[in-house]
């Protein structure tokens, strides 16, 4: 008997359906004598594409052709083989390998002989795991396919509490027993099931400390609330979990991070997509979510839309942290950005780069816990005070 | 009083007066290099008994202390398998100086009747000893043996003691013996030097050397091709001066002077032979003694102007040819790419003259900051004053870097000059001057090696890239074999290995792979 769930059996045959299939072409061209080839669309910045209507970042049509038998490419072709037969062996295994497994499976050396001197030369097939995971975005793209699809796991960072009931593996959890803890997204959200939720909206956080803050003092109870923590930059899992929380249940999702370009790039990431995976927004961005705060309108006010700043000038004495020369960098950056360009964004990264200030939510629980959750928070939803 | 200590005294020297006082002219300055010379002067009299002759030459050379309390005194022996001397010609070979058999047109070694008495002079100053001479010639039912003094103050040689000793064997050839003071390890590294290369330009040649450590060297000899041998010649007449012209007159039997003019000369037939002499204002029938200085004079001036007389052949001319040049840097340096080239003859002042240049690269030549020059006239290493010669000059002015050799690089060059006179700048033979004519051959013939060398190394690294290329992608082959076996059904490994190595050998131009195991050592 299988102690396997459904979900993940058919995952596995259909992700190693779909990699076969990838894999037997170039078999039927090598033994017709046909130079091997990957085509794969490219994973660059040049090769983003913002899809305006959509409002998410797709990856474009141009491809790199990646051919056996060029000196150049055949070490990055030989690394795709040998990913795709590892993740390959282990689907066939019933195994949930991490990319670091996957890393020191596929690591081992080659001795070979050069040719030109005669001598015996060593060689690894990867020497980090930066390698091995480049490939595995590769076979991603090749096959369109996450990787969580085909049973690779990762380590687990977001966080979510709230009135809702899921069923992962074949249990059900209920996300509003967590206790003081909370439920660890799990590498693969496509598996859970949704069962019944009791919320009416989400609220992401980028800073862990400031999630179980509201946790304790029962934010999510009092607001009706779904309360998620991506602790930094967010994993896929969280992304997707997110994404699906909008798609699936239409939920307003609100997202709080600190004022800096850091924390506007995280809650870029969560709408739009990233540009290195851009292949990955089609599943894991969500482009209606909204940019709650903290806001640069927020700290300083803004006479234009006769809106009073939430802190007095005595708290912006204290809290406000002085911008670096990476963070105004980076802001200029993000300015040049499509999905940036929009009249309130170039208004909060100018003041930004005006002031030259930044800001972190911790401030606002400074200011007093209550404040963030009682005034802070549930004003700004009230008054549609996001950005979109 | 004062009119008797400033009269000067007037009194003629002996030629071997002469080199008795001046003998750093010919080489023989101090110890060190009087050793060096000593030895050189009897191998090329040896070299020069041999392969001009058609005989492929044996040379064995034996230097030793004398006895073990004095350092500084040496036996030198040389013998070869030459021609030998007529009896009646040894005691003056050896022992009068400027005598020789090589005052004619003919390029040989020698050329000023020096060598052998320079040897035996030096010898004899600072040793008090003779030399010993064992000959037989090709033909004779004897050997002869002598011991020989040369007479300084009167140039004429004493003999000390004569033998003859009947030959039952076909032995021919020469064993010169010779004592002098020298300074072995200050000339060892050139005498050395000086045999590898000969041995270079000679590889039909055996050369046998044992030193006064007791070390034997053995130089093989690697071809039996040997160069066309020298042939005697006439003189061209651009390269007669008034006085030789004088000579010339005075010794003809030609009974006119269109005569004298057609058999004396080279490149001189009827035609151009009345042209001369009408532009000299002179007549064909004149008998030769009658021709004033004034007619000499305008006659050699016409000559020298003369634009339509053919240039001096050159086909008396031994050159090594470009063959045994190759065998010989081969053999000797074991270099990785060799070359030669062998110029067509030119000309300078009415002397034929023919350059030849070889290249040796890499292998086991010692990387150096700059070519290696190896220089040979007439097939004689020149080791000193290389500085001096013009072969270095023509070296230095080449930008290497063009023909893709960037110093330190493992690279020797080889210049032959050969002619039946080479514009030496000295006695010693040492060095070639800076004749513009001899300058541009060598500068075309050097160009010549120095391109092929260019092409020689862009094609290895063309070669090497490819080899790079297709280790870069064969030393992969056995994991994407594996990894696809391992994804599709059915699909052997070996199979997808075959295929793939063959998919590259398709592509390689230089070389290709027999299997891939001759790359992949092992997969751990
Ligand atoms: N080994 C030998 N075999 C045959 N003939 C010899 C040998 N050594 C010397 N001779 C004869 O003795 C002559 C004198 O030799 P010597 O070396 O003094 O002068 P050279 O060779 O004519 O000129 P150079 O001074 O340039 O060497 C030579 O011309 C040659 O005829
Ligand atoms: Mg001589």
């Amino acid at each position: 008997m299988s102690y396997m769930s459904a979900v993940d059996v058919k995952a596995r045959k259909k992700a190693l359906k779909k990699i076969e299939r990838a894999f037997s072409k170039l078999v039927k061209d090598i033994l017709s004598g046909k130079a091997p080839t990957l085509v794969i669309r490219k994973r660059t910045l040049a090769n983003t594409v913002f899809d305006a209507e959509r409002g998410l970042l797709r990856i474009g049509n141009a491809t790199l052709r990646r051919s056996f038998l060029n000196a150049g490419e055949a070490k990055k072709f030989m690394q795709t083989v040998l990913i795709a037969s590892i993740i390959h062996e282990a689907l066939k295994n019933d195994e949930y390998p991490t990319i670091r497994d996957l890393y020191y499976r596929g690591k081992h050396t080659i001795r070979f002989r050069d040719l030109v001197t005669s001598r015996i030369r060593e060689e690894n097939t990867w020497d980090e795991q930066k390698e091995s995971d480049s490939v595995i975005r590769d076979l991603e793209v090749l096959i369109d396919m996450l990787r969580e699809e085909m049973l690779i796991l990762s380590k687990e960072k977001g966080k979510v509490v709230g009135d809702m009931r899921i069923k992962s593996g074949d249990d059900i959890i209920d996300l509003s027993k967590m206790g003081h803890g909370a439920y660890s997204i799990e590498p693969t959200p496509d598996f859970i099931e949704f069962k019944d939720v009791n919320a009416e909206f989400v609220l992401v956080i980028e800073k862990d400390a400031v999630f179980q803050q509201l946790h304790r003092a029962g934010f999510w109870k009092k607001y009706k609330a779904l309360l998620i923590t991506s602790a930094g930059q967010p994993d896929r899992a969280t992304r997707r979990f997110v994404r699906r929380l909008s798609d699936e249940l239409g939920l307003p999702i609100y997202i709080l991070t600190d004022a800096d370009p850091y924390g506007w790039y995280i809650y870029s990431v969560f709408k739009v997509g990233s540009i290195t995976l851009s292949y990955e927004s089609e599943r894991l961005a969500t482009p209606s979510a909204r940019f709650l705060g903290v806001s640069m309108i927020d700290i300083f006010g803004s006479d234009k839309l006769k809106k009073k700043p939430y802190l007095t000038e005595a708290e912006r004495k204290n809290y406000i942290i002085k911008a670096t020369d990476t963070d105004i960098k980076r802001a200029k950056e993000l300015k040049s950005y499509e999905w940036f360009r929009t009249k309130r964004w170039l208004e909060e990264i100018n003041i930004f780069l005006k002031k030259k200030a930044k800001l972190e939510i911790e401030a606002l629980t400074s200011k007093g816990l209550r404040f963030l959750m009682d005034t802070y928070i549930p004003e700004k939803i009230e008054t549609g005070d996001w950005i979109a | 009083m004062a009119s008797e200590a400033t009269a000067e005294k007037f009194r003629a020297l002996t030629p071997s007066e002469f080199f008795y006082r001046n003998r750093e002219l010919a080489g023989f300055s101090n110890p060190a290099r009087a050793l060096y010379q000593a030895v050189r002067e009897l191998v090329e009299n040896a070299l020069d008994a041999t392969d001009p002759h058609g005989i492929h030459p044996t040379i064995k050379v034996i230097l030793q202390k004398v006895s073990a309390e004095r350092d500084n005194i040496f036996s030198i022996s040389v013998e070869d398998n030459g021609i030998g001397i007529p009896s009646a010609q040894v005691p003056r070979a050896f022992g009068q100086l400027l005598y020789s058999s090589k005052y004619v047109l003919r390029q040989t070694r020698g050329m000023f009747g020096l060598g052998a008495k320079m040897a035996v002079l030096y010898g004899q100053m600072t040793t008090g000893k003779s030399v010993e001479v064992l000959t037989s010639t090709i033909t004779a039912k004897n050997i002869y043996y002598f011991n020989i003094a040369i007479d300084v103050k009167t140039n004429t040689p004493i003999i000390h003691e004569k033998g003859v000793y009947r030959k039952n064997n076909g032995w021919h050839g020469t064993v010169v013996k010779l004592y002098l003071e020298g300074d072995w390890t200050r000339s060892k590294s050139k005498i050395y030097e000086y045999l590898k290369r000969t041995a270079i330009i000679a590889p039909y040649a055996e050369i046998v050397f044992e030193d006064p450590d007791g070390t034997i060297t053995y130089f093989e000899r690697s071809t039996r091709k040997m160069p066309p041998p020298p042939r005697e010649v006439k003189p061209h007449p651009k390269g007669v001066d008034i006085e030789m012209m004088k000579m010339m007159l005075k010794a003809t039997k030609a009974k006119t002077l269109l005569e004298f003019l057609i058999k004396e000369f080279q490149s001189i037939g009827e035609v151009t032979a009345r042209r001369l002499i009408k532009n000299a204002g002179l007549l064909p029938d004149m008998k030769p003694h009658e021709l004033s200085t004034e007619d000499v004079e305008r006659l050699v001036r016409v000559i020298k102007s003369d634009t339509k007389i053919k240039p001096p052949s050159a086909n008396h001319l031994s050159y090594v040819g470009e063959e045994i040049i190759k065998v010989g840097l081969k053999a000797i340096l074991k270099p990785e790419f060799v070359t030669a080239v062998t110029r067509k003859p030119s000309v300078y002042e009415g002397h034929a003259f023919i350059v030849e240049a070889g290249l040796a690269y890499g292998g086991e030549i010692q990387p150096e900051d700059r070519p290696v020059l190896y220089r040979y006239a007439n097939k004689i290493p020149l080791l000193y004053d290389e500085g001096a010669d013009v072969a270095r000059k023509v070296v230095d002015r080449i930008d290497w870097s063009h023909y893709g050799v960037t110093f330190p690089a493992p690279l020797v060059i080889l210049v032959h000059i050969c002619s039946t006179k080479v514009p030496y700048k000295g006695v010693g033979k040492e060095s070639v001057a800076d004749v513009p004519e001899v300058e541009h051959e060598m500068e075309l013939a050097i160009r010549e090696v120095a391109r092929r060398l260019k092409r020689y190394l862009s094609k290895k690294k063309r070669e090497r890239e490819e080899a790079e290329r297709a280790v870069a992608i064969a030393k992969y082959i056995p994991d994407v074999a594996r990894g696809l076996a391992k994804i599709v059904n059915n699909v052997k490994e070996e199979m997808i290995e075959k295929e793939l190595l063959k998919m590259l050998n398709m592509k390689l131009k230089s070389f290709k792979i027999n299997s891939v195991s001759d790359v992949v050592v092992s997969i751990e």
